[in-house]
């Protein structure tokens, strides 16, 4: 696959199974996203969010199925994938001795940028994200608002055109899920896409113009969040998920585009 | 799970600025953590010396203190008025006491007496005790706690060591009264000349122990680091973070490897230290002394030093040691859930090299065949010991050099692969 500069498609999905053992956790799944869109992937714990977002960041290897983010393929130019990806996810933590400053000079060394650009990019997401003096305090004295502000940071620092987003809001307080939420609607633009995953369906409602809702590992509908309230019948997003697990909203789970 | 890759484990090429940012991060958290410093650096300074010189002068002041303390020795019975002179009478050379003599008190039970703490020894004396030689031989009973290494080295040895000269001075004045001198006890003497190298003469016997902790310190050294650096980032989520940017797993395996033998060549560089400052202040400690006390201290290894050619054999030996340590250190710590997980699986490789330092004690007793330094780790030791003995062969250095070169190699890419496994990376 040859790449593109900014594809009109910058998520493109093909039929991903995923297998531990005789445990299917994705079957089949197909997907695709523009740029300029925050997309959401919906569903309970043990949908297949995680792993489907981890064979994206090329972490997990499909069994069958390949994709392609911002034009390059997951299989054969996983390197590339992973400059252009930036990835954050409830779990990831930071070097408990190192300061936020030195994480983020360290992480933009692996991207190979020099000094000048390490300083300006760090000066920029201090404003976005309102870093202040956290920059200058080591990781282990981190509330967890603000560990996750300086992993959000660590996970863009490239400036990178996909950003993958895997409950990333967990745990936070108000003022720093306010914080994110914030910076997820900004990347809302051309060239870029968010693939934004939570079982939170308020935060989707906020800030998706699509969705994706994932179940037992199969798809159950992809469509935008109106649509998907206007044919399930249901006020939002969370009656619609039942609604759609029952198989009330579409006949039998069955994978549905709206 | 089952065993799928990771993407991209295939690109094994080597960046070497990826490799040292990795590296470098690891040894930024791990010199920020003071006690990772106090076992990778103080440690070794402060136990080196206290083991290579505090214990064999210890060792030599506590002999030589217990000959020229004053013991107290009960009496049962009654002993030849020369007998008891000779026991109570101190040894001194040059005005000082080499020697001191011991304190006889009537006891009734010579059991009892030691057992409650009231003497050091007791005697029982068999009335008569022979005054010539020619008597009647009779056996005198001598009490003390044997297994103590107090009262050999006080009481009961001054006791034996009187006895025997009282003997021999029996025994001198019978020969005199027949016309025969000293001589004739001893027609062939022995005369003992130590062929060692005067390095392997100063080694002492303890210095079995040299490889131990050199070995010991660099895995305790590496062993912060590597912990920290693998299952301590996947407790903590950071290496999923570090697998998601455009590195290679090649380069993180070798980054982390570089950071782990460097903070375990930096003990092993502070253990050799350690042995330097033992020397040196060996050096200032021992000249003029003399007496028993400071024989007991050379023989123990209390005048141990290195020649240039010998410290450097060592630190090659030491570098390719941690090497070594590393890489197993890493890829056991992969494999773990959490920093005590690992520290779990860690913590018997210890006697992984415990047991031939214990070995070493019965080197003299081994056949030791150039396979030997071939065995990673193992010959590393013995090339150590034998440059602490000023006999070590270059060839032989070189080979247990390389066999742990190979051998580091070999776990390196075990511990690559485990990288590479979906199953080992998000076993947590």
């Amino acid at each position: 696959m040859t790449h593109t500069p900014h594809p009109q498609t910058m998520l493109d999905i093909q039929n991903v199974t995923k297998t531990y053992g005789k445990f299917t956790a994705l079957k089949g799944v197909s997907l695709s996203a523009p740029e300029g869109e925050v997309f959401g992937l919906l569903g309970p714990n043990g949908a297949g969010k995680t792993t489907l977002l981890r064979i994206l960041a090329t972490l997990l290897r499909p069994t069958s199925g390949t994709a392609a983010l911002d034009g390059y393929d997951i299989l054969r130019q996983p390197e590339d994938v992973r400059r252009n990806v930036g990835v954050v996810n409830g779990g990831m933590g930071l070097p408990a001795r190192l300061t936020g400053r030195e994480v983020l000079r360290s992480f933009a060394g692996l991207y190979g940028m020099n000094r000048t650009q390490t300083e300006a990019r760090i000066a920029e997401l201090d404003e976005r994200l309102e870093l202040g003096r956290t920059l200058d305090v080591r990781a282990g004295d981190y509330s967890t608002g603000m560990k996750q502000k300086v992993v959000i940071a660590r996970a863009v620092i490239q400036d990178p055109p996909v950003l993958i987003l895997d409950e990333a809001a967990s745990g936070l307080d108000i003022f720093a899920r306010r914080t994110l939420l914030d910076f997820v609607l900004a990347t809302r633009a051309p060239g870029r896409l968010t693939l934004y995953s939570t079982h939170v369906m308020s935060e989707a409602e906020e800030v998706c113009d699509r969705v994706a809702i994932l179940h037992e590992g199969g798809l159950l509908t992809v469509g935008r969040i109106p649509d998907i309230l206007s044919q399930t019948g249901q006020a939002n997003l969370e009656r619609a998920f039942f609604s759609l697990v029952r198989g009330d909203g579409v006949r039998g789970g069955e994978q549905r585009v709206i | 799970m089952g065993c799928a890759e990771v993407n991209n484990v295939s690109s094994s090429s080597l960046r070497l600025n990826m490799v040292w940012r990795i590296a470098a991060r690891d040894l930024l958290s791990t010199l920020r953590d003071r006690r990772t410093l106090a076992a990778t650096i103080l440690m070794p300074l402060i136990l080196i010396p206290a083991l290579a010189l505090g214990l064999p002068l210890l060792l030599g002041n506590f002999i030589g203190g217990q000959q020229q303390q004053r013991q107290t020795v009960g009496v049962v019975g009654t002993l030849p008025l020369q007998l008891r002179a000779a026991l109570e009478r101190d040894e001194t050379a040059d005005g000082k006491i080499v020697r001191a003599g011991v304190t006889l008190i009537p006891v009734t039970d010579p059991r009892q007496a030691v057992q409650s703490g009231d003497v050091d020894a007791a005697i029982q004396a068999p009335a008569p005790l022979p005054t010539r030689a020619g008597e009647k031989t009779a056996a005198m009973e001598v009490y003390a706690k044997l297994s103590s290494l107090r009262a050999q080295a006080g009481a009961y040895g001054k006791v034996q060591d009187v006895v025997d000269s009282y003997n021999r001075t029996l025994t001198l004045d019978r020969l005199k009264g027949l016309g025969l001198g000293a001589d004739t006890l001893t027609p062939v003497t022995v005369k003992p000349i130590d062929a060692s190298p005067p390095q392997e003469q100063r080694s002492g016997q303890l210095a079995f122990l040299i490889p131990f902790l050199m070995l010991q310190f660099i895995l305790s050294g590496g062993m912060a680091t590597a912990i920290d650096a693998t299952a301590g980032e996947k407790e903590r989520g950071t290496l999923e973070s570090l697998l998601v940017s455009p590195v290679r797993r090649a380069e993180v395996v070798t980054g982390k490897l570089l950071a782990t033998t460097i903070t375990a060549l930096l003990s092993a560089c502070f253990s050799v230290l350690g042995f330097i400052v033992s020397g040196l202040v060996a050096t200032l400690f021992l000249v003029g002394r003399s007496g028993l006390g400071a024989d007991v201290t050379a023989s123990m290894g209390g005048q141990l030093t290195l020649t240039p050619g010998g410290t450097l054999g060592m630190l090659g030996l030491a570098a390719s040691a941690a090497l070594i340590i590393s890489a197993i250190l890493i890829a056991i710590g992969i494999y773990a859930r959490s920093f005590k997980e690992a520290q779990t699986y860690i913590a018997p490789l210890t006697f992984v090299i415990v047991l031939p330092a214990v070995m070493l004690q019965f080197a003299d007793f081994l056949t030791l065949n150039t396979a030997v330094y071939a065995v990673p780790l193992f010959g590393a030791m013995v090339s150590i010991l034998n440059i602490v003995k000023g006999a070590a062969e270059p060839l032989q250095i070189l080979l247990a050099i390389l066999a742990n070169v190979i051998g580091a190699s070999l776990v390196s890419l075990l511990a690559l692969r485990s990288f590479g496994r979906e199953e080992v990376i998000f076993r947590n």
